[in-house]
This record gives C-alpha cells, structure tokens and sequence, in this order.
C-alpha cells in the first residue's frame, strides 16, 4: 500500500450530495488496486479539521488514477466532495482484500450466474466488480447479473457506465420508493434469482440492514456469497481495533470471534459475519 | 549531526525521544511497510492483559473537533501470543519494545510483570492504570493515589525492568498519584492517557459509541496533556515522557521544552502511519538550525 498525495482530475456532482470524483494516484496504487479494496482518503491541509482520512471503494482505476462515488453525509466527505478540480487529497491505500476470483470461485459451477447486489452507496464497491479491465468479462461460461437497490430513481447511480463497460450483463432495479418501476428491497430481487439459480455465486455490498437480509436469502438458499462492510475506521490499516466486526466462531471453544473489517476484510464469506 | 539520545533512566537509554502511544501502533509489526521501526526511539505495544480480551460492542470511534473518541476496550492478544507470534519477530527487526501492560485487579498487573521480568527483547513495562474505556483494571487504580501506589509497589516487587507509570488526567489533582506512585517505586511517569468524553446524536437521540463514553485523544487535547506534563515535571524527581495530541516535530518539542524527556505520538501513527520518523527528522532539523548540540540542552529549558 502507498501514501500518496493525488490531484482531483474530475468531480462531477451525480445528485444532491453524491459526487463521483477521478484522482490521480502512482501507477503501482492502481496496479494493486482490485475490486472491493478500498482507499483512504483526506484533505490533510494541516489544520486536523477533520482529523482522521475516511474510507472509500475504489470503483474504477486506470494507469494512473482511480475513481471514487462519495455521498456527503457529514464534515469529512462534504470537504472531499467540495474539492474542485487540480486541488490535492491525501491517500493511503488500497487496503482490504478485496472480492474472491470469480473464474476459481465459479469453475466448478458451469453456467450459474454470478449475482451482484448492491445497495444505495454499496454501488461503488459492486460496481468495481464490472469496471475494472482485468475483470471484463467476467466468465465467458458464466452470465453476471446486477441487482440495484435505492432509496429513489435519481439514486441509481451511472447504470449507463455500468453498462457501456460490462459484458454480458443483466441489471435489475428497484427502489424505496418505486420511482424505477419497481418499489422494494433489493433482498426480493435476489430471492427471485436465487430461485432460478440456487448455484450462483453472490457479491454483496450496502447498508447493513440490507446486508443482514442478504445474509438471511443466501442461508435460506444455503448459497455462497460473500458480504463487504463498512464500519466505522479510524486507521484503515489494523492498528486501532476500531473497526472490528464480530464473526462466527471457527475453533471449537465455542466463542465468537472477531476481524478486523480494515485488514482481514472488507469482504468476508456472508456465513462468517454475526451482525 | 545532533545528539538525539536520552538516557531516561540509567536502564532505559533511548536513541531518540520519539515513541509511539500503546493502542495507537499495534503490535509494531503493522507499520512495517511505512517505516523502519527500530529508528523509533521505542515502539509501545498494545496494552496486553494476562489472558487475550475482546473489546467493547458497538461503534468503536467517532470524530469529534480536531481529536477522535475511543472506547475500543483494550481488546488484545494476551500476553502468551504476543511472546510466541510478535515480539521474536519485533526483535530481528531491532525494535526497541516496550510493553504496556494491564490487569483486573494488583494480582493480574503483578503476575504479567513477572512473566515478563526474564523476557529477553523488552526494554521497560509501561503499566496502564488509567484507562477509561473498561469497568475493572485501570482507571479505578488512577484516580485514586493509595490504589495507584499500591499497584506500583507489587509490580515493583516481581520486576526489574524499568518501571513506567501512565496517568489519567480524569483526575483533580495529578501530582497527588504522581508523587504517590514514585514514592512506590515508579522510575518513569508517562501522561496523559486519553480523557473522558461524550458525543451523542440528537437526531437518534443516542450516544455516538456503544460504550457510551469514550476516550479524546488527538490535537484537540495537546494544551490539556501540556499543562499536565508542567505541572507534573515540577511535582516529581522522576522523569516524564510527554503524549496528547503530538503531530508534529514542533508538539514534541513543545513537550520536551516543559520539561518532558521523551514523548509518545498516538492519534496522529492513524492519520500518516510515517510520523514518527518525520517528527525524528524535524526535531533533529529544528535543534541543527537552532545550533543544539544535543536533545537534552533543550530539554526542559522554558523560561517562565
Ligand atoms: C470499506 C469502506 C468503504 C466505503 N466506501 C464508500 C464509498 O465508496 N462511498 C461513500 O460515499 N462512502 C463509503 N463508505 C462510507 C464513508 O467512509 C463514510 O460515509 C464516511 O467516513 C463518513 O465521514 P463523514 O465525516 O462525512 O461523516 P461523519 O461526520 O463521520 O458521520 C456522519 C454520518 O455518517 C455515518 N457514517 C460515518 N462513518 C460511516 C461508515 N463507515 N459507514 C456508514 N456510515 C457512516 C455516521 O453514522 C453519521 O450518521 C465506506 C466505508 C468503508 C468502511
Ligand atoms: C484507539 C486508541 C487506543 C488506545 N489504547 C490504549 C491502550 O491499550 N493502552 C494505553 O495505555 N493507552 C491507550 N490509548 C491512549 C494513547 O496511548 C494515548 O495516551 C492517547 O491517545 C493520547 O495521545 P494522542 O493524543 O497522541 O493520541 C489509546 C488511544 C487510542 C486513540
Ligand atoms: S480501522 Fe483501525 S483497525 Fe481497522
């Protein structure tokens, strides 16, 4: 992982308060860069206002720059979000494991799909997924398929990027408020899929409510999936303990253990995680 | 080049004052691709209790103006897998270990001192009477001088390593378990911990942590941990090693200006993981252009 100071190439302002912002950063950052890994990010002016760098999902990277979708929801990513373009962030990054190897996680599965589900701002991490080049396709033999939930209409964020950059993919839509077409959770979607499909492999990421009825689906279908969360992180690299995330128990004491989310994930097997 | 070695206590020389804060560096191993630890003055392990301990539920951390709230509660490894897994590779390293210590009640803080008496690789114990974030072991021996001294006095019957005490400043008066704690056989005196603090969301109308309340540490609390490390330096004949919200070569100087003999960097190792070794550079840069010889001419050397 690098320290680095990048430059804001673009910030383009998606709704409301969500921006998608390309950063310049070392061509080994990007080299490393894989889906699901995350970035660090902060204004670092000196001034300890906000203090502490935040996490995000590196969406996209190309040799030198990467992209991320920021939502402003407090001090730290109203500052990132009001950067104009050439004015410089400070990152550290990418950290996290990032999502399994499609090909050898689906090899033995022929022709089930790979599901990808994705909840509100859960589509920056999913989306790396598709966007990244090493990724595209994903499996030739195996059919990828986004599930795309959201709070409106307006929030369904770059499905023509999505789309112009993925082959053979289905997406599906639905939102709180049925503005899309469909009103409801995402979790439905996948109950529908899974149905079809009870061998697919699914990639999940989005508020946790979500991801603990993500959980729920994949046990109910006794189907893999792997769940990507987002605490809350002090230092993104496994030294504050402040992150950690209670898992299922794997010895034979019987007591739960626990991961650091920063470190040993964001990504973990959906039937490790204890909410 | 300027002398940065200080000799703390005639069993603990340090090749510069620059340390990082327990619970702020891991287990040391961590920051290894940031930086060579062993040019650190020392490195201060997570505090280490006798048998590992998960921490507290719930949001661990929260933001607060210029610092952060902690209530991790001391979760950690336990001393055993620390000996086996981290300090033999903390030593082909070269790193200078301190290790941080804590306990339910005197015996446990005795039984880890004594444990680690014969231990080859570690330089001193820090013991941590002044924890904020867990209901037994810590702070209830902090903030009361007798219990404080106490405590000392049995760590100081099983060990011969040197001996750190770190204080709370949740207290009125710091000198008093100060002066308790030296006269108890303390040869070093590190503060401050982190100090109690809320937030609370008047939105959900909850608190902020799991823990409820939490520890402030960061910028926000460097003229507080100041003003305590004065107060403290004028109390005692032991030395003291300033920590509170140092992020630059010029805090650290400000510590050692009071009368500090070495500092601890904690928040700002999660901001740049390379800090230490830059305020290393920048205090050695500072003290060439001022025409210091050595570290020690500075020390202590306010004029009030
Ligand atoms: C691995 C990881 C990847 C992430 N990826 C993205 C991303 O791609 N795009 C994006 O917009 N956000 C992402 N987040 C969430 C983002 O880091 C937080 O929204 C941000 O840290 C909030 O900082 P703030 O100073 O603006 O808010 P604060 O002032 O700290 O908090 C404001 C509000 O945001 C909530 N909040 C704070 N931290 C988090 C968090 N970690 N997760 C969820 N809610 C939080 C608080 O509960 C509070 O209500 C990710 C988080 C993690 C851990
Ligand atoms: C996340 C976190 C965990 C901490 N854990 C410990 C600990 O285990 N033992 C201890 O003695 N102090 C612990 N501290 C306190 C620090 O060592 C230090 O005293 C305090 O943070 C003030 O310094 P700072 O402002 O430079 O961070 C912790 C602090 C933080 C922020
Ligand atoms: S964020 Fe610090 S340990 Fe994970």
């Amino acid at each position: 992982m690098y320290l680095f100071t990048g430059k804001i190439v673009s910030n383009r302002q998606l709704t409301r308060d969500i921006r998608y912002l390309r950063i310049t950063a070392p061509a080994e950052f990007c080299r490393q860069a894989a889906p699901g890994r995350f970035v660090m990010l902060g204004c670092d002016d000196g001034l300890f206002d906000p203090l502490l760098k935040r996490p995000f999902g590196i969406m996209n990277r190309g040799d030198d720059w990467f992209e991320v979708l920021i939502k402003e929801v407090g001090r730290g990513t109203l500052q990132l979000g009001e950067l104009a373009e050439g004015s410089c962030v400070s990152g550290h990054g990418p950290l996290g494991n990032g999502y399994p190897e499609v090909d050898s996680e689906l090899r033995s599965k022929d022709s089930s799909p790979l599901i990808l589900v994705a909840g509100g701002m859960g589509i920056a991490s999913i989306a790396s997924c598709l966007l990244f080049n090493n990724r595209r396709p994903l499996n030739p033999d195996c059919k990828t398929i986004l599930l795309y939930g959201a709070a409106r209409l307006d929030e369904l964020l770059l499905l023509d990027e999505i789309e112009k950059n993925s082959a053979d993919l289905r997406i599906e839509t639905i939102t709180d408020d049925g503005s899309s077409g469909r009103r409801g959770w995402v979790t439905e979607l996948l109950e529908n899929e899974l149905r079809q499909h009870p061998a697919s492999l699914t990639f999940a990421c989005g508020p946790e409510p979500m991801l603990k009825n993500v959980q729920q689906v994949l046990c109910k279908f006794k189907t893999r999936g792997y769940l990507s969360l987002e605490n809350r992180m002090a230092c993104g690299f496994g030294v504050c303990l402040g992150c950690v995330q209670k898992m299922a128990a794997t010895g034979d004491n019987g007591a739960g253990e626990s991961a650091k989310v920063c470190t040993q994930g964001p990504v973990f097997p959906a039937d490790k995680v204890v909410f | 080049m300027v002398d940065l070695q200080v000799e703390i206590v005639p069993g603990l020389v340090l090749k510069n004052p620059v340390m990082t804060a327990s619970g702020t560096f891991g287990y040391g191993r961590e920051y290894t691709p940031y930086l060579d630890i062993a040019k650190l003055g020392a490195i201060i392990t997570k505090g280490l209790s006798l048998k590992p301990k998960t921490g507290n539920p719930g949001t661990r951390i929260t933001e607060t103006a210029c610092g952060m709230l902690n209530a991790i509660g001391l979760e950690n490894i336990g001393i055993e897998r620390f000996l086996s897994d981290e300090l033999p590779q903390l030593k082909q390293l070269g790193a200078d270990v301190i290790v941080n210590i804590f306990g339910n009640n005197q015996d446990d803080y005795a039984a880890i001192a004594a444990r680690l008496d014969q231990v080859a690789g570690i330089k001193a114990l820090e013991i941590n009477i002044s924890c904020p974030n867990v209901k037994a072991g810590g702070i209830q021996f902090g903030t009361d001088p007798q219990a404080a001294a106490n405590l000392v006095a049995a760590v100081r019957r099983v060990t011969t390593l040197p001996l750190i005490t770190k204080l709370s400043p949740n207290v009125s008066d710091i000198t008093k378990v100060a002066e308790a704690v030296a006269d108890a056989g303390s040869d070093v005196l590190s503060l401050i911990n982190t100090l109690v603090g809320l937030a609370v969301d008047i939105d959900s109308r909850r608190p902020l942590l799991g823990n409820i309340t939490g520890g402030l540490s960061g910028p926000a609390i460097k003229p507080v941990a100041l003003r305590l490390v004065h107060q403290v330096v004028k109390a005692v004949d032991i030395p003291v090693i300033g920590i509170g919200g140092i992020a630059s070569a010029r805090d650290a100087l400000e510590f050692l200006l009071v009368g500090a003999r070495a500092v601890e960097i904690g928040t700002a190792n999660f901001i740049n993981p390379q800090i230490g070794l830059e305020i290393v550079t920048g205090i050695s840069d500072y003290l060439e252009q001022h025409e210091y010889e050595k570290v020690t001419d500075f020390i202590g050397s306010l004029q009030v």
